[in-house]
């Protein structure tokens, strides 16, 4: 296992090699550059103050030079300097890391709550009437976007009756801050990102309760005189979490970069918001860091996944 | 189980006229016959039809302001109000619709041309063609959809539709190509195939002329999905600000300027039509694409 743990994260590398050339080279070619930013163009000598600065600060070296200088600073944890924020990019980077992660567990916990038990219900009984009918309610809860349910919740649970904030991550008061305070302000956008994706848990469960209950060795239990409940918990269940759990892997890198849009409505102070921010104030290091930091939490999420399944199904060899 | 049996008992006693049909008019007759799939057809070519033909519908012109008549509630003059500019609600939200439908319809066009051209040459060719796709492809899981959406925008200065429907279509090709890559993978081994390939067929003939109408099914049912999505994609981005820019009305661009507290707490004419707008439309193109996979496939029937 650790092998296969060390030879992975080995693997990831050509990989990060690669994000981080593409998002050097997506910020080059955008228009402007800090130093265009910096100074007033009203100042003297413009281009004479252009060309000394961009020489100070190594815009005039080849490509490839600059971009080894700008991996070798991300290495050691400097992103820049934020043009609009005027604090250093990694200064900003922490609290939104922190709040995007609350968000994401919580969305996740959810998800699992809500998502399995509605799998596992309809598993028990196939094609019955309560099957069909949750399937349809979850095919339409699926279906409606993310952020019409955000608008609902914020319109009935933060305006009509103002029960949560509808607003930022943290509130303000001697609570401010606090992991309660957290969860308050991340419990609506939470619930919209829950409300649709826990489709996607129950139908996997379902499906694959219903797999597995067809496999000889549950026969093999029932035959031996098992308790119906018995065998849907130990052999059945059990069994049936495999392909959830990789699932599971793959949710958490998304929903780090994927509540974008619920991070913007809900003005909720993580990754995807500093983004939005950054991008509308065109302040490039921190859409760099950004990009970047993002693109390998998803590769990370995908290398937990990979994990976890090769440690719950060990019928996976992995050698 | 029931209805298994009685399946088998008319597929034996008309097998005579069932042979003669061919699987498309198969299809078409088990997708008649999904109220669910037939109802959304109904509903979806309204929506259709009230944006296409929006002119016969409402007198006002989404840019127009009336500025007598700014922030008005609903009235006989404008059905469904004005926002602070003056402009007519219920022209926005039909005028919107047209972009929203463009969108949609033109994203999954390029997303599944891109798609299969690369899906196919990946599924066919395999070796170091499939793995050079194939890690494109990977590279670009790693970046998610939107906020690449997002950062592309910035940085190409959009604020046109047609360049938008470029940038989310050259952004979302990565899962429909992997889908298109894994049936031409399965269907390469195939007798037919061989058969073709035998006698001397060419490999875009073999890729377009045998290897895509059979993989016709999933590929169809794959682009409504995938139309619905585009769809909640132009919302999601206008909504927060990118994506269709002002003055252009979309239906994301009417939630968008609905998104202040005093717009969002009183004045639910703003707001709510765009989002049933919007909902049904991505609720009835899933049903229709559920109907489409169950009629293509009739191994899901239930």
């Amino acid at each position: 296992m650790l092998t296969y743990i060390i030879r992975r994260l080995l693997g990831m590398i050509p990989m990060l090699i690669a994000i981080s050339i593409f998002t050097f080279l997506m910020m080059h070619l955008a228009p402007g550059n800090a130093i265009d930013a910096m100074i007033n163009p009203r100042i003297k000598d413009l281009a004479q103050v252009q060309k000394t600065l961009e020489a100070q600060n190594g815009l005039n070296l080849p490509l490839p030079v600059q971009y080894l200088h700008w991996l070798w600073n991300v290495l050691h944890g400097n992103f820049g300097f934020s043009f609009s924020q005027h604090q250093p990019v990694s200064s900003l980077l922490g609290p939104a890391i922190e709040n995007t992660l609350i968000l994401a567990i919580l969305a996740e916990i959810l998800i699992l709550i809500i998502g399995i038990p509605i799998g596992i219900m309809q598993a028990r009984r196939p094609y019955s009437r309560l099957d069909y009918s949750t399937s349809i309610v979850s095919f339409v809860f699926f279906s409606v976007p993310y952020f019409i349910f955000a608008i609902f919740l914020m319109y009935v649970f933060a305006i009509h009756w103002p029960i949560f904030p509808a607003q930022n991550a943290v509130g303000t008061g001697p609570n401010s801050g606090s992991l309660i305070d957290h969860i308050y302000h991340a419990l609506l956008p939470a619930i919209s990102i829950a409300l649709t994706s826990n489709t996607v848990y129950s139908r996997y469960t379902r499906g694959s309760m219903l797999d597995v209950s067809r496999q000889d060795y549950v026969r093999t239990a029932r035959a031996k005189g098992l308790q119906e409940g018995q065998v849907f918990r130990k052999h059945v269940f059990r069994n049936a979490m495999v392909p959830i759990v990789t699932q599971f892997g793959f949710d958490i890198g998304g929903l780090i970069g994927g509540a974008v849009i619920l991070e913007g409505l809900f003005t909720y102070q993580g990754m995807g918001l500093l983004t939005i921010n950054a991008v509308s104030q065109r302040d490039y290091p921190v859409i760099m860091a950004t990009t970047l930091l993002i693109a390998i939490g998803v590769l990370i999420g995908n290398l937990v996944a990979d994990i976890m399944y090769a440690i719950v199904d060990p019928r996976v060899q992995y050698n | 189980m029931m209805s298994v049996n009685t399946q088998a008992v008319t597929n034996r006693s008309t097998a005579g006229a069932r042979l003669s049909k061919s699987p498309t008019r198969l299809a078409v007759e088990r997708f008649m016959k999904n109220k669910m799939a037939i109802a959304s057809v109904v509903v979806l070519l309204i929506i259709v039809v009230l944006c296409f033909g929006a002119p016969l519908f409402t007198h006002w012109s989404p840019t127009i302001q009336d500025l007598a008549n700014t922030d008005s509630p609903p009235s006989a003059l404008h059905w469904l109000g004005t926002d602070d500019n003056g402009t007519d609600y219920w022209a926005r939200d039909l005028y919107g619709g047209r972009v929203d439908l463009m969108i949609g319809f033109f994203d999954m066009v390029i997303v599944m041309l891109i798609s299969i051209i690369l899906g196919g040459l990946a599924g066919y060719y395999g070796g170091w063609v499939d793995s050079v796709i194939m890690r494109v492809v990977d590279f670009m899981f790693n970046f998610p959809f939107l906020l690449l959406v997002i950062v592309l925008q910035s940085i190409l200065n959009n604020t046109s539709v047609p360049l938008l429907i470029l940038i989310i279509g050259f952004t979302a090709w990565p899962a429909p190509t992997r889908m298109i890559r894994g049936l031409f993978m399965t269907l390469r081994e195939a007798e037919y195939v061989t058969a073709a390939r035998i006698s001397g067929a060419g490999a875009w003939r073999i890729i377009l002329r045998h290897m895509l109408p059979a993989s016709l099914g999933p590929i169809v049912v794959n682009s409504t999905l995938l139309m619905a999505g585009m769809v909640g994609a132009e919302a999601a981005l206008t909504l927060i600000g990118f994506g269709v820019k002002p003055p252009t009305a979309s239906w994301g661009a009417v939630l968008n300027s609905s998104m202040d507290y005093f717009t969002l707490s009183t004045e639910p004419y703003a707001w709510v039509p765009p989002a049933l707008f919007i909902t049904l439309t991505i609720l009835c193109i899933n049903f229709i694409g559920d109907g489409l996979r169950d009629a293509f496939d009739p191994s899901f029937e239930k």
